[in-house]
């Protein structure tokens, strides 16, 4: 044999919606109100039902169970009882995932961690935040601000989604290009491991000994184990920040322009792009000021000393013009400034006053394939008979197509989730990857198989065994079987080459 | 979000409503980031999302049970969720929908029920108000704890004015803040003199009605809706008065709604439009006034501020920084108070019948507003006054009060 | 396939059927660095190149046995560089050397380290596979982290064949400033200019000196250099001074003859017994000189909320610092799991594993 094994519990894996045996959801919920307040276990339908699904409600499954614990004990309890009686585990913190990452398992727990949401520590000598994994990522900033430091990935659900959440599928935000992302802004984690053993990985100094688990953990959706406190790093706030919004008449122009930037050798803090279906969606709700004519703006964002912000925006506007942009407009005030993200922020939810429903997607394709991938989409939009409106952190080439549906009319969602395939399958092939900050959650399983090889996706679960030995931890979801992508039938595709001819057949 | 009504709401006025904004909602969670009892419960069913959810539950058809009513009941109603919401999701017009129909399936025990019948026929009837009132603050101390938030410290209200003015609004008979706190209408009166506008009160008019309807009396809230617009009416039509101006805001709020509320009913729904366009809370009345209200004033001698800008202001009728610009231009320094956004607590009636949640939002709110150690807490709603003033003992007072203040009699 | 990585694969396989330890070796410029390892050499110098570098995407892609100064001379032209400063130790790594140490240099402090720029990496598995995780762009979740996780595995789980890196522009200016202050006072001050928005990119404290480079936009450097004070360096030497911390060829590094690696909280306060110092990354990473027993050493570093790592000299004992028993029987499993014969440096990493 050469391909390392499958070594996973197939039917806990693909019965993410198959309900648990008769008694047992009764049998559970005794075992676990014994270890935690009356308020924590919650098991009526009518009080499991919302919270059948994430941010992304096309994916909806009843939990067996919901448990709500206040401290790491209670968690650890909770964890040692469901390896006990082999239960399923999922881990949720605001439920604003848009891959289906918090859906429930029909048989599992949910375990909330919502009310783990006490900022621990701000040491501003150290520039370190010690939170819960509830506390919202904005949170974060605010109470940092009072020291001058604020904390840097601000994913546009920031407002709401935790920083256990961030950390489950290492979320970026629009200011990642110069900042990176939650990888490269947490220092530490505190958890339990499904046999309910604290851990604790990296800490308050840069360098850890060993293998570095840190990393591997942040991005594992919550398949390795339950995170119960994290150290974050504190950036001094820049002095001051200002956006460029440059409107341009054609969207491969804009998509030029961005490259341009970069090879100018300027990282903006912030680079996104928005197209006229998007800023059309948003500027009623936001009034950020948006050029409705334009194609595609640009959102430029430099931050630093005055000084350097001067040239950096005069550097950034030189370039811009170069490349064609009709309108470039400058933030005037840290309250425009503010204005012109908003619009960006809101985006997403936003999609929701134009459309009922609307499908985001998250590939990443090197910045030069912008324009292809653009076409290829309007292409899609025909073929499909469905509208995308588009936003992208474009300095970092991870695309947001909103594909917009009605859910309520038979069939748009079917065609949504194969349009959405499709863009997936077109950023492997460009070279890109299929997500680049929302996870694969349960949404994204069948685009797995078209990226990563059976080899590749055995060695995935190699890591899940070594976490999760009995692979009770969010199953079904972030890594599909070898049943799975048999069944979704299409072919593992690398950088445009189908099947990976750099491998000899064996 | 998708719907699948039953059949027995689907196609009635409510059924679509309820469906129309069910299809806004993207279930993106923004909202439960600035929700009240989400922060205190951390729980999905106790915050908007998941109360949108359990609603929509119960409108596809699941039967409602007295689970689904606890959650709906915690809910303050504040609508910092509306502010927040990015699809424009009109929470407060479907939990209305909602908590009537779990209100019709689900029957309460008899003790919330005579506490709901009790509230709703006392506080609304101003004299047995204000009769009750005045034994409780004589038997202050022989009352429980929890209900000294409610009685409040009575001022002498001041003369009214005498002089008539061509300028002319209504101002609303209210029914609670006459009695613990005559002195608003007074100082509105008197600051409303100043700037050459006299401030009339229909004696038939009353109660705007908030209390029934957040009592879960529909029927009540709609007489009283009904008796306000036939009291008003001829002035307003008239048009001898420019507008009703409200300074509660919570009435405000509930005037303003007038028109959904009535919007079904044909002899009532051209009327009640009328008057909810003509409704302007104090704050939006004066703010365009402001260059004559300074020709009046004298410097203020207590500037330093803390402002509670209350949900009906801020989430209900979207005014967020009127009071605070009329205040800073009349000299106040208005400290930075965290978390703006978050209710107080007090809610209506929601403080008597979710005392626990309230005390502690009353905390967290005066841990904030204390902050910075103002000399006096202005607010815009006698609802929460009363509730704050009972957390603390830094003056509280309706901001109309401390203008009254500054006036300079000519 | 080319013919350099059927012959790294045709020996892993044969290593892997027999049972027989692997020693993973580039140009031997970090030979001295982990445990002891055993096991017939497999050069990596063989499959190299640069495989891809588009200099607008920020991103160069690389075989292993690409020599650092050829990848960085590439860069250079284009005026971009590796930002983590990868140590050459005197000697020219290859970068498949340079990512499974996961070593860096003077600018972590500002950059970040080795793991946070790496995208991509193709592992050559126990069983002869190549195994692609990560990518060429920046952002990219999809399955674990694996390419990161190689980063700092010392070869244990397998040999990096090929890495995909972030790259950064060159910073238009740089400028040193060099302070005379005692040890306590640097770790203060480091501390404290952290925290405030200024362009630094690498600080060092020895002997009764204190050095802060700063990096970025001219006029910021202006602003900053006003602000800070201090006695401007001559770009040359500074330049050379840099590299001498980076390359370790300073001085300090050959005076010793036992050296500790601290890696604490950068407010850590001075550790006792540390002997002669140098300090980097604004305070978190600490070079003592120090003859005090090993296990004096582990523990103050460790009530320091940090670890200790003994870096050369000394024999007893291993050289890292140890792992939490939850932590290392994942670190088992791992090992067993992509390496069930254990061919892949075994101790080189841990000692038993």
């Amino acid at each position: 044999m050469l391909l390392p094994e499958f070594d996973i519990d197939e039917s806990r894996w693909s019965g993410v919606a198959e309900a648990p045996a008769p008694g047992r959801q009764l049998a559970v919920a005794q075992a676990l109100r014994a270890l935690l307040p009356a308020d924590c276990v919650l098991s009526r339908d009518e009080e499991l039902h919302p919270y059948e699904c994430d941010g992304l409600a096309v994916f909806r499954q009843q939990p067996m169970l919901v448990v709500l614990p206040r401290t790491e004990t209670e968690v650890r309890a909770v964890l040692l009882a469901c390896r006990r009686l082999e239960v399923p585990v999922v881990a949720r913190g605001a439920g604003t995932g848009l891959s289906g990452g918090a859906m429930p398992h029909a048989a599992g727990v949910v375990l909330s961690l919502a009310r783990f949401d006490r900022i621990l520590q701000i040491d501003p000598a150290a520039r370190i935040a010690r939170v819960q994994p509830g506390v919202r990522n904005l949170a974060v900033s605010e109470a940092a601000a009072a020291y001058g430091l604020f904390y840097a990935p601000d994913p546009s659900s920031q407002i709401a989604c935790t920083i256990g959440g961030n950390v489950a599928e290492n979320s970026g935000g629009v200011h990642c290009l110069k900042y990176g992302l939650t990888l490269h802004n947490v220092l530490g984690l505190r958890g339990c491991t499904i046999d309910g053993e604290p851990i604790e990985l990296g800490g308050c100094a840069l360098d850890a000994p060993g293998l570095d688990l840190l990393a591997l953990s942040i991005g594992s959706e919550g398949l390795l184990l339950v995170v119960t406190e994290v150290i974050l790093k504190l950036l001094p706030k820049p002095e001051l920040a200002q956006v460029v919004m440059a409107s341009f008449d054609d969207v491969g122009k804009a998509g030029e322009a961005v490259a341009a930037i970069i090879a100018a050798g300027i990282i903006p803090s912030g680079l996104e792009m928005m197209d006229r279906k998007a800023t059309a969606a948003v500027e009623p709700f936001v009034r950020a000021g948006y050029d409705l004519a334009a194609e595609a703006i640009l959102l430029a964002e430099s931050d630093g000393t005055p000084d350097e912000v001067a040239d950096e925006v005069r550097a950034m506007e030189r370039v811009l013009q170069a490349n064609g942009a009709t309108a470039i407009a400058v933030s005037a005030s840290e309250a425009e400034r503010l204005r012109f993200w908003s619009g960006r922020k809101n985006a997403f939810p936003a999609a929701g006053r134009i459309s009922p429903d609307y499908y985001c997607m998250d590939g990443t394709i090197p910045r030069n394939r912008l324009g292809h991938m653009l076409k290829a989409i309007e292409r899609m939009e025909h073929k499909y008979g469905l509208k995308c409106m588009n936003v992208f952190h474009a300095g970092d080439g991870n695309l947001h197509p909103l594909i917009l549906f009605d859910a309520n009319r038979s069939g748009e969602w079917e065609r949504a989730d194969r349009f959405g395939a499709d863009i997936l399958e077109l950023c492997v092939q460009l070279g890109g990857t299929i997500t680049g900050e929302h996870g694969v959650g349960v949404e994204k399983l069948n685009s797995m198989c078209v990226q990563f090889s059976p080899a590749e996706r055995a060695a995935f679960f190699s890591v899940k065994r070594a976490f999760d030995p009995p692979g009770l931890l969010n199953p079904g979801k972030c890594i599909p079987t070898l049943a799975r992508c048999a069944e979704y039938g299409r072919m593992h595709v690398r950088h445009g080459q189908l099947p990976h001819p750099d491998l000899p057949r064996f | 979000m998708e719907t699948r009504l039953a059949d027995w709401i689907k196609g009635t006025t409510q059924g679509d409503s309820a469906n129309d904004i069910l299809r806004a909602c993207v279930h993106c969670g923004f909202c439960n980031a600035t929700c009240p009892t989400y922060q205190l419960l951390g729980d999905e069913l106790d915050g908007p999302r998941g109360r949108i959810y359990q609603i929509k539950q119960v409108l596809e058809g699941t039967p409602a049970t007295r689970n689904t009513q606890l959650h709906l009941d915690r809910c303050l109603t504040c609508r910092a969720c509306e502010t927040t919401c990015p699809s424009g999701v009109d929470y407060g017009h479907l939990v209305d929908i909602g908590r009537a129909v779990v209100e019709s399936q689900v029957r309460r025990p008899l003790n919330e029920r005579l506490l709901h019948w009790l509230l709703r026929e006392v506080l609304t009837r101003r004299g047995l108000f204000g009769g009750a009132l005045r034994i409780g603050r004589a038997l202050r101390f022989a009352l429980p704890r929890a209900l000294h938030a409610g009685l409040g410290e009575h001022r002498a209200p001041g003369a009214w004015p005498r002089r008539t003015h061509a300028r002319k609004v209504l101002l609303l008979n209210g029914c609670t803040q006459p009695a613990l706190a005559p002195s608003i209408d007074a100082a509105t009166a008197r600051v409303l003199d100043a700037i050459g506008v006299q401030a009339l009160v229909d004696a038939r008019s009353g109660c705007c009605g908030a209390i029934r309807h957040h009592l879960h009396d529909q029927r009540g809230a709609l007489q009283n809706a009904r008796r306000n617009i036939d009291a008003w009416w001829p002035q307003l039509d008239s048009g001898a008065v420019e507008a009703i101006v409200i300074n509660a805001s919570g009435c405000t709020t509930m005037v303003r709604e007038y028109a959904w509320l009535l919007r079904e009913d044909p002899a009532y729904a051209a009327r009640a439009r009328r008057v909810s366009d003509a409704t302007r809370d104090l704050a939006q009345f004066l703010g365009p006034q402001l260059p004559l209200l300074l020709r009046c004033v004298r410097p203020a001698s207590i500037t330093r501020i803390a402002l509670q800008n209350p949900c009906t202001l801020q989430h209900g009728l979207k005014l967020k920084h009127d009071v605070e610009q009329l205040l800073s231009a009349l000299g106040a320094q208005l400290l930075p108070v965290d978390e703006p956004h978050l209710c107080c607590g007090s809610a209506g009636t929601y403080s008597l019948l979710q005392p626990k949640l309230a005390l502690e939002l009353r905390a967290r709110k005066l841990a904030h507003l204390l902050h910075a150690q103002p000399q006096m807490i202005l607010s815009a709603n006698i609802g929460c006054l009363l509730h704050l003033a009972a957390g603390t003992a830094v003056a509280l007072r309706h901001w109309i009060e401390w203008i009254d203040e500054l006036i300079v009699t000519s | 396939m080319d013919s350099a990585l059927q012959e790294l694969r045709h020996q892993v396989l044969q290593a892997h059927s027999a049972s027989t330890p692997l020693r993973l070796r580039g140009a031997g410029t970090k030979d001295f660095y982990g445990e002891r390892c055993e096991g017939t050499l497999l050069d990596m110098r063989g499959y190299f190149g640069v495989v891809d570098y588009e200099p607008s995407e920020l991103v160069i892609t690389a075989r292993c046995g690409t020599s650092l100064s050829e990848l960085e001379g590439l860069l250079a032209q284009h005026r971009q560089f590796l930002a983590f400063e990868p140590p050459a130790f005197g000697g020219d790594p290859t970068i498949g050397g340079v990512i499974a140490a996961g070593l860096s240099g003077p600018r972590r402090f500002q950059a970040g380290a080795a793991r946070d720029f790496v995208l991509g990496a193709v592992l050559l598995c126990a069983q002869g596979e190549l195994l692609h995780f990560g990518g060429k762009v920046i952002k990219n979740v999809a399955g674990f982290d694996l390419s990161r996780l190689l980063c700092g595995s010392l070869g244990i789980l397998g040999a990096i064949t090929e890495v995909s890196l972030k790259v950064l522009p060159l910073p238009r200016l740089e400028q040193t400033l060099q302070f005379e202050m005692a040890a306590s006072e640097a770790l203060a001050l480091f501390n404290r200019w952290a925290g405030q928005p200024l362009p630094i990119s690498a600080t060092a404290w020895y002997d009764g000196h204190a050095w802060l480079r700063l990096s970025g936009a001219p006029p910021a450097l202006r602003t900053a250099c006003e602000r800070l004070g201090g006695e401007l360096l001559d770009a040359e030497a500074a330049s050379r001074f840099w590299r001498s911390l980076r390359d370790q060829t300073h001085p300090f590094f050959g005076h010793a003859s036992t050296l500790w690696r601290l890696s604490l909280p950068s407010t850590a306060p001075q550790i006792a017994g540390s002997g002669s110092q140098l300090i980097e990354w604004g305070g978190a990473l600490r070079w003592c000189a120090s003859d005090q027993p090993a296990a004096d050493m582990r523990q103050r570093a460790g009530a320091a909320g940090g670890t200790a790592l003994h870096w050369r000299g000394g024999t007893a004992g291993g050289r890292f610092h140890s792992l939490s028993p939850v932590v290392l029987e994942i670190h088992r499993r791992l090992k067993s799991r992509f390496d069930p014969h254990g061919i892949f440096n075994p101790g080189r990493l841990i000692a038993d594993l």
